[in-house]
């Protein structure tokens, strides 16, 4: 254990890696989360070239609608500056003659707004336009006699923190295989691991103590990660940290991923023959379980073929064990068979590791 | 009694064509320092190996004081310095002696009092709490030394003690060797430095190409040199 912590540079390195992933990868998704999930006040520029008492109306109507936000259009700068400049999603002109019926309103959009956002904007201005030039008082009341609407509570899409923060701790978690397998390597060519065994010490226990220090660095991994993301990301972004009804289950979830990366890492350093090889496999294997697992492209975005690909990554049950804990509240034996998979993962590689490896 | 007797022992490396160590017999008696000499490729380092467990699957018989190998409790009577500087060099001498004394199952007390002897035996008291990794090559084979002093063996096993140490570093190490050997501990000695085996050394065992062709007291050789050029020939070994 001395040993390892010795190596600070490696050491910070597993714990700062996905402290930054978390904190920028969060930051960046927060947008999209915004709109994803809670959706975000439509920004629009409203220019008003008819004055007149219809016009007036159709102004302040868009412009006290909850659902949007208006911009004062910054001075000297043209409409494609503005959305250049990302200060409004859309440009709402109001023509002379709009009263007499001759000249239409004219939305004009950022060319890069999401298609789904474009079609609400425009629903909402229409249904706006509609109410002014109907004189009806409240549309939306009139349709709600004929439309209700229901949403199923959210269980698929975590917030970037239930996201990023297990994600980010898994995939730094299995990257213990790099240390790990280069201490091996060079204990062996250093000859202190065949030292070892020349000590009446019991030759499995031997190997156990090799292997728990790094197994308790993960636990910790995890720990730290969870801690900066409930204590600390949750006041830079603006979304809560919810851990779900039972928090308690990330003991038992923890404690089988740690054996998973560990065993990843004994799998890596049984198969590399030098330490370059070993920084190459676990580094790429790493990167390739996380981009199919769910980790930087969450599992609930993914296509459905992706989705049943993501199933051959040991991080996916991982993910999904953490998430189950976080947005779905589920009970133990609903996470079993992901620890079940898990304990699968982690005993295969342990004993090929132990068929392969020539400890001396 | 004898602190080591090997019987016939046949060793192969997994994959090679060629034997590693071909009937190999040799006996250690207690209180002698013997040295095994031999040019590269004669199997030296592969019998210290076999002798200390960490090769397996040979055939012959190992008695380390009348224990039969494997017997791992056999290993304690062994004390091994192996060729390549087998330490933890981020960690500091003492930490080096805390570890591989638990390992050999010394107390915490034991351990403290018995790193004190073996880092003034080596002449690293001074040093003791800086990093291996700084330490010159000749202080880093004296502590490669005092780990295997630390458990105080009766059987001491060097494999090459003093391969790239200065001067300095190689009479302090064939000091505390004869201060060892006569306190009463049996030290088989692996070299290829005639001079070495000639300072230190009452008896000697040649060896080559895996087997041993002499075996002798120091005292009826005239000049081993020529002793060795005669039985293992003048032609080079780069194996």
């Amino acid at each position: 254990m001395l040993i390892l912590l010795r190596d600070r540079q490696t050491i910070l390195l597993l714990f700062l890696m996905p402290v930054a992933l978390i904190l920028f990868l969060s930051l960046a998704m927060e947008g999209v989360w915004t709109d994803k999930l809670t959706g975000r006040k439509i920004q629009l520029v409203i220019e008003n070239k008819s004055n007149t008492l219809k016009a007036n109306l159709l102004a302040e109507k868009i412009k006290s609608n909850k659902l949007i936000q208006t911009v004062d259009r910054p001075r000297d700068m043209t409409d494609d500056e503005i959305f250049a400049d990302g200060r409004a999603h859309a440009i709402v002109t109001i023509p002379g003659g709009f009263d007499e019926g001759d000249q239409p309103v004219e939305m004009y959009f950022d060319p890069v707004i999401d298609a789904g956002y474009k079609i609400a904007a425009r629903s909402l201005i229409t249904s706006i336009i509609v109410e002014v030039v109907m004189g009806i008082d409240n549309l939306d009341a009139v349709i709600a006699g004929l439309l209700i609407e229901k949403t199923k509570p959210n269980r698929n899409f975590p917030t970037p923190l239930q996201q990023n923060v297990p994600g980010y701790a898994i995939f730094a978690m299995f990257f213990i295989a790099i240390p790990m397998s280069i201490g091996f390597l060079k204990e062996k060519k250093d000859g202190t691991l065949q030292r070892l065994f020349t000590y009446p010490v019991n030759t499995n226990l031997l190997i156990l103590g090799k292997i728990v220090p790094y197994y308790l660095i993960n636990v910790f991994q995890f720990v730290l990660m969870l801690l900066v993301g409930v204590y600390i990301m949750s006041h830079i972004i603006s979304f809560s940290f919810h851990l779900g009804e039972h928090p308690w289950h990330m003991v038992p979830v923890t404690l089988v991923v740690a054996a998973a990366t560990t065993g990843f890492g004994v799998l890596v350093a049984a198969l590399a023959r030098t330490p370059e090889q070993s920084s190459t496999l676990a580094a790429t294997g790493a990167v390739l379980m996380g981009v199919f697992g769910g980790i930087m492209m969450p599992h609930a975005l993914m296509p459905m073929v992706m989705k049943k690909v993501a199933m051959i990554s040991p991080m996916y049950w991982a993910h999904q064990a953490y998430l189950d804990i976080f947005i779905r509240d589920a009970a133990l034996t609903a996470i079993l068979p992901k620890l079940i998979v898990l304990t699968l993962f982690a005993g295969i590689c342990f004993y090929i590791a132990g068929r392969r490896v020539q400890w001396i | 009694m004898n602190a080591l007797d090997i019987s016939s022992i046949t060793f192969s490396y997994e994959g090679a064509t060629v034997r590693a160590l071909q009937n190999v017999s040799l006996t250690v008696t207690d209180g002698r320092m013997q040295a095994l000499l031999g040019p590269n490729g004669a199997g030296k380092s592969t019998l210290m190996r076999v002798i200390t467990g960490q090769l397996r699957g040979y055939s012959g018989d190992i008695s380390i004081y009348g224990k039969k190998m494997p017997d791992r409790k056999a290993l304690l009577s062994i004390g091994y310095a192996p060729q390549p500087i087998s330490l933890y060099t981020t960690l500091t001498a003492r930490e080096n002696l805390n570890f591989f004394g638990a390992m050999a199952g010394l107390s915490d007390e034991q351990i403290v009092l018995r790193s004190e002897i073996v880092l003034e035996q080596t002449g690293l008291t001074a040093h003791a709490e800086e990093p291996v990794a700084i330490y010159s090559g000749g202080m880093q084979r004296r502590l490669n030394l005092a780990v295997a002093l630390l458990h105080s063996p009766k059987l001491l096993l060097l494999d090459e003690p003093t391969v790239g140490v200065d001067p300095q570093s190689r009479n302090h190490i064939y000091d505390t060797l004869r201060e060892l050997n006569a306190a009463g501990m049996t030290i088989l000695l692996s070299t290829h430095i005639m001079e070495e085996a000639e300072r230190l050394c009452s008896s000697v065992t040649l060896a080559d190409k895996g087997e041993v062709i002499f075996n002798g007291q120091m005292s009826e050789i005239d000049d081993l040199e020529k002793l060795f050029l005669e039985k293992t020939g003048r032609g080079l070994r780069d194996e």
